[in-house]
């Protein structure tokens, strides 16, 4: 029986998603783990993978299509399967917008039905329960579907999942939702194997630029020269794909559509170390971060245009600031958000902060910690950077680069120089959404918090 | 290192103790000038005297009743059952004297005997010679359950229940008494509540009891010919059971068959299950946890029908072989 491949439920909320492109087409053999296709929903881009080894076949939406979740968007023919008599056709009907189904529509529900094998036993009790054959697993010869097979499934209480324990406590760690998933096991089981196919690609994370440790973690592809004169000068092949091609497309497509445009601001961070050096008196630890992220929410809220989203018809003002942190990793890099950021004190940003940095590099975040960010924040300070420019995270319309704090002398009120702290942060704004008045008010603003510490209190 | 059999093994060991302390005497049905039902006595009676090596009637209840009093008053008895199926009638003394004493007596009295005792079919001994009743005792508190698989173990946990202050249960088997093994001839000790990992493996973790741990090893050299990896543990020990290894097992496979002889209803393979289940290896399991062990019937005279009352090599292959490929 082909394996039917569902647009998986990556958060609770969503309820659709498009297809922006087919990665493999009819006819192409695909690994387990392979990316099949690339869908975005309003926040992020993902991939959807092969959950097995195999051929697909039976592609149902055409990029572009706006298909509902768990629906069956192709199939997969196991090793050595024949591709049925009957082409698969759509379970719903979709948005039709620009797709149109790759086969002929011709009476959906029975041949849906007949595509299985099952016992005519089998097929009677399903027909008057109104189970779809092709979600059973048969335990027959030729994996044909028994009546026992029918009945086991109909004794699945709804809303529940068949699942491992390993499966479930898998996850549980890595917040994957076992709704999305279609298991490999018996009579569809949920096996730890197809959770890890869905983590080890982290595809539900928001990378967002570029590092050189992650692309040593893609796959290498081996050279045709095998003469070692020849390799030492041949350069290294990474193949673009996995994490690496949504890093490559979703930055690429960033770029080109939203038009960035920058604006510098020296801080003065004399208040922000005393501020930071009182606590450390305190044995209280406050890191510039979690200042930027208090500071910043706080900022937003008086600046809209800044702490908002944007997709193709509209543009969303937040009343809320969600802050999202860059934090690098070894195999790329991904924003873990801090939620409601304005309403938090220092204190809970900063352990917020703190843990969001714990589990990303411990690679347990969940979904939602990377949802709804409003805007952020990347600082590279602490690699002695002095300024750099950041590209924007879709759908969001700003994103702060941060550089280090330098001590330089400057003259005071009376021309005698004085020893102070600046800190050079760059605003990246999306032209569409935020004039350059609004960027420099809201610089202007957030320099006035930073540099009298005691705002942040407000 | 020279083998021997798990029967000489179990007379070595007897052999050694008797030697070493002059507690120690054995009793039982025709230990004496017979050697013992099936031999593991034989020649003792030669070396250690009438004494020492006690031939009594046709009563089960008389041994047992012996060797708790005997061993109230300092003594190590060793009493033998002639086939397990007879522990019946030694019940009123096991347990409800030899398991309690040391508990109602507040500790000031102990009853550090053993009683051995075959269990099993295979023999063409019908269904009042042929059954496996450990879980019996080790559903009752006050006792130790010890069942050797092998030669080696047999000797090494033999001289360790002699050593132990309580009353300990030694279940052997009929088809084990004539398997060779790799027997040192020191006077080594097995330390009892100590599972052992017998052979190591990747995809699913076979639990075995006394006979069923050689048929799980042969069943796990030909799935490894296939490619699947079993990895065979016996507890040795039923009660107190060393549980931990088992657990640990199970974490590394997520897969589990647990395979005894005696009947599978209310059998130990359910306590294993259980503390699988309970334990943190829950969070590990891919598929459920599996038990093959006898039917629930009397064990049948008819050699075919006998064959097929307990697991053997083939249904352990086919049962560890469907966990293994994910067909549970």
């Amino acid at each position: 029986m082909p394996i039917p491949i569902i647009l998986p439920k990556f958060g609770f909320t969503l309820e659709t998603a498009d297809i922006v492109q087919w990665l493999k087409h009819d006819g192409d053999s695909v690994r387990a783990g392979d990316p099949i296709c690339e869908v975005t929903t309003d926040k992020v881009n993902m991939e959807v993978e092969a959950p097995e080894a195999g051929t697909l076949f039976g592609i149902l939406y055409e990029a572009g299509a706006t298909v509902p979740v768990t629906e069956v968007i192709c199939y997969l023919l196991r090793p050595g399967e024949a591709k049925p008599e009957n082409l698969p056709v759509r379970s719903t009907s979709a948005e039709t917008s620009p797709a149109q189904p790759m086969t002929t529509p011709s009476s959906a529900g029975e041949k849906s039905a007949k595509d299985v094998s099952a016992t005519p036993v089998a097929q009677r009790v399903a027909e008057a329960a109104h189970l779809d054959l092709s979600r059973v697993q048969g335990s027959g010869p030729g994996n044909r579907i028994m009546r026992k097979d029918v009945e086991s499934a109909l004794a699945q209480p709804p809303g529940k999942v068949r699942a491992t324990p390993a499966a479930r406590h898998l996850a549980d760690q890595t917040g994957v939702d076992l709704m999305t998933l279609a298991g490999s096991g018996p009579r569809g089981r949920i096996q730890a194997a197809d959770v890890q196919a869905v983590t080890a690609r982290q595809t539900y994370i928001e990378p967002i630029y570029d590092t050189p440790a992650a692309a040593a973690v893609a796959h290498d592809v081996p050279t045709t020269h095998s003469s070692d004169s020849a390799t030492t000068e041949l350069p290294r092949k990474v193949k673009l794909e996995g994490m690496r091609r949504t890093i490559a497309t979703r930055l690429q497509k960033s770029f080109q559509t939203a038009p960035h445009i920058f604006f510098d601001a020296q801080i003065d961070m004399s208040g922000i170390e005393r501020l930071r050096a009182t606590l450390k008196a305190r044995s209280e630890k406050v890191s510039v971060t979690a200042i930027l992220v208090k500071a910043c929410a706080g900022v937003l809220l008086r600046h809209p245009w800044l702490n908002a989203t944007i997709d193709d018809e509209t543009i969303n003002l937040w009343p809320t600031a969600n802050i999202g942190v860059a934090v690098a990793l070894e195999a790329g890099l991904i924003v873990p958000v801090v939620p409601n950021a304005e309403r938090l004190a220092m204190r809970a940003i900063q352990s917020k902060v703190d843990d969001l940095a714990t589990r990303a590099r411990a690679n347990t975040l969940k979904i939602s910690d990377m949802m709804d960010g409003t805007f952020t924040i990347s600082n590279l300070g602490m690699y002695g950077v002095d300024r750099f420019t950041a590209i924007i995270n879709p759908p969001q319309v700003g994103i702060l680069a941060v550089g280090r704090s330098v001590r330089q002398f400057v003259p005071d009120a009376e021309d005698q120089p004085v020893l102070r702290s600046f800190m050079t942060v760059t605003l990246s704004a999306d032209h569409r959404v935020v004039d350059g008045a609004q960027a420099a008010e809201f610089l202007q603003d957030l320099r006035g918090v930073l540099e009298e510490p005691s705002l942040l209190a407000w | 290192m020279r083998e021997i059999t798990y029967a000489e093994a179990l007379r070595e060991g007897l052999r050694q103790a008797m030697t070493a302390d002059p507690s120690v005497f054995a009793i039982g049905e025709d230990i004496g000038v017979y050697g013992g039902a099936f031999g593991v006595t034989a020649g003792l009676l030669n070396e250690f005297g009438a004494e020492r090596i006690i031939d009594t009637p046709i009563s089960e209840a008389g041994i047992a009743g012996a060797c708790v009093g005997a061993a109230l008053t300092g003594m190590r008895p060793v009493g033998e059952i002639q086939f397990m199926d007879f522990v019946t009638l030694t019940m009123e003394q096991i347990v409800l004297q030899a398991a309690k004493v040391r508990f109602m007596f507040g500790g000031k009295a102990s009853v550090p005997m053993v009683l051995r005792t075959p269990s099993g079919s295979g023999t063409g001994a019908a269904a009042q010679h042929s059954e496996s009743l450990e879980n019996w005792f080790v559903h009752v508190p006050g006792l130790k359950v010890v069942m050797p698989s092998s030669a080696y173990d047999a000797k090494g946990l033999l001289l360790a229940a002699i050593d132990d202050n309580n009353p300990v249960i030694f279940v052997e088997h009929k088809l084990l008494y004539k398997t060779k093994g790799h027997v040192p001839e020191e006077m080594y000790r097995v330390p009892l509540s100590q599972t052992n990992v017998v052979r190591e493996g990747k995809h699913v973790t076979v639990v075995a009891t006394s006979v069923m741990v050689s048929r799980a090893v042969q069943a796990a050299e030909e799935l490894a010919k296939e490619g699947i990896e079993l990895e065979v543990i016996d507890p040795r020990t039923l009660k107190p059971l060393d549980d931990a290894p088992i657990i640990e097992s199970v974490k590394k496979t997520g897969r589990a068959l647990v395979v005894h002889e005696a009947v599978e209803m209310g059998g130990f393979g359910g306590e294993i299950v259980a503390r699988i289940a309970g334990s943190e290896a829950f969070d590990y399991l891919e598929a459920p946890v599996r038990r093959l062990a006898g039917l629930d019937i009397p064990i049948p005279y008819n050699r075919e029908l006998e064959y097929h009352t307990v697991p053997q090599v083939e249904n352990i292959v086919r049962e560890a072989r469907k966990l293994a490929r994910g067909e549970y």
